[in-house]
């Protein structure tokens, strides 16, 4: 967990360095911490050992759902 | 107009690298036993049919990435909406590819290390790859995909002593419907997932190659498929071959008295490397011209540790991506490769004819 943390947190500061010193506009910041907000979770999940259903669950059901797959 | 270039042959040895991929571990149309040769040959000639609708959609708007494409053709709205499930499929491929890796490495090369960290050790160096530009993964292509068909040919060589060539034969013992959706997987795996091409095409220097460059590399990967698939069924067998994970690894371990395992790690961190780099770069692409960022290498870093945490977060275990891959990816991917295609076309073509300057040549 506290790796987890540790390796988001590094990555997160060398990004945000970057993007303070250029002056980005506010969406890159928001693409950008959706992305990595989205990781972290999944990330602490995982290293909780709680895995979340995951996206090829979800695909996989939805196909079931609409009758392309048995 | 796009500022970066690449040559002919640069996107000739990107297409062919992206093409080999993960297939170059995983050996395609498995499902077909020992007909999968003939579900090779159909699946690679629906294949190249394929890749020229893209070749045509490219060249019916010039100039234009998928994106701007698909804003043109489906409307703003409905346009972004395509974009975004593209942006999408594009993460979730080059997650899918990232985990055959790590799978691949963990289970034959570092068995004692964690997968997640070769997964991402191999993504950042990707990312760095992905941020030095369309034309520093050109010549990447030039100078390492040429080596894949050059493994490919050392280690069938090498097992040449080691052969039973009626090892494919009965010929359709099973009927054709095993061969044709084998066929299918193969056309959506690997194929299709040239889609992410689309937002490569416009880099091309010279247009009039695209459609030459395209069906060669096309070409050329089906053959080497079948190459490796008659190496790997003579040297181990249907039966073997079915039931064996990485299969190419597995003939590779028979030569004797040397060990060229390393060739086939080689294989796929070129062709693997170069898969991810692709989609990482379409995804980054059509997301910076979606929100309207100036540039596509903002995003790279977040786009590649999501897809590292995606990559893990899928699937419990090899058997889960495989049988998902083998069953469920196909159907998945025909909106994204084929139907959406074939309407960009239909519609491509539409608007060509509505054009005044239709045949013309400006």
């Amino acid at each position: 967990m506290a790796i987890v943390l540790a390796v988001f947190a590094v990555l997160i500061f060398y990004d945000l360095k970057e993007f303070i010193r250029k002056k980005e506009p506010a969406r890159v910041f928001v693409i950008y911490f959706l992305f990595m907000a989205a990781s972290l979770a999944v990330s602490l999940l995982l290293a909780a050992g709680r895995r979340p259903s995951s996206p090829a669950q979800w695909i996989e059901a939805l196909l079931k759902m609409i009758g392309v797959m048995q | 107009m796009e500022k970066e270039k690449i040559s002919g042959i640069q996107l000739f040895l990107l297409l062919l690298g992206f093409l080999f991929g993960s297939t170059v571990i995983l050996g395609p149309a498995m499902g077909a036993k020992n007909d999968a040769w003939l579900a090779i040959i159909l699946g690679g000639a629906t294949g190249v049919l394929l890749m020229q609708v893209y070749v045509a959609i490219s060249l019916l708007n010039p100039s234009k990435a998928l994106v701007d494409i698909l804003r043109e053709k489906m409307g703003k709205v409905a346009g972004n909406i395509i974009a975004i499930l593209y942006i999408w499929y594009f993460i979730h491929l080059a997650s899918l590819v990232l985990r055959d890796f790590g799978e691949f490495i963990c289970t034959v090369t570092f068995p004692e290390t964690p997968m997640v960290v070769v997964i991402a050790i191999f993504a950042f160096i990707l990312v760095y790859a992905v941020n030095s530009g369309i034309e520093v993964l050109g010549r990447l292509g030039e100078l390492l995909v040429p080596i894949i068909p050059l493994v490919t040919l050392i280690i069938s060589l090498s097992i040449i002593t080691v052969r039973d060539f009626t090892a494919f034969l009965p010929v359709l013992e099973n009927g054709m419907s095993p061969v044709l959706k084998a066929a299918f997987n193969f056309v959506t795996f690997p194929f299709g997932e040239t889609i992410a091409f689309l937002m490569l095409f416009p880099h091309l220097n010279k247009k009039d190659k695209l459609k030459n460059v395209v069906f060669l590399s096309a070409v050329t990967s089906t053959i080497v498929v079948i190459i490796v698939f008659f190496r790997d069924i003579i040297v181990l067998g249907s039966d073997l071959m079915s039931r064996s994970t990485f299969t190419p690894h597995l003939s590779s371990l028979l030569i004797p008295g040397l060990n060229i395992e390393p060739l086939i790690d080689i294989n796929l961190l070129i062709g693997g490397g170069i898969k991810i780099s692709v989609c990482i770069y379409a995804a980054a692409r059509a997301l910076s011209q979606i929100t309207g960022i100036d540039d596509y290498r903002k995003l790279t870093g977040a786009i590649a540790t999501f897809c590292v945490v995606l990559s893990i977060w899928g699937f419990g275990n090899v058997l889960e991506l495989f049988i998902w891959s083998e069953k469920v990816w196909p159907y998945y991917s025909f909106p994204f490769q084929i139907a959406i295609p074939l309407l960009l076309l239909l519609l491509s073509l539409i608007k060509k004819g509505k054009s005044p300057n239709a045949g013309t040549k400006k």
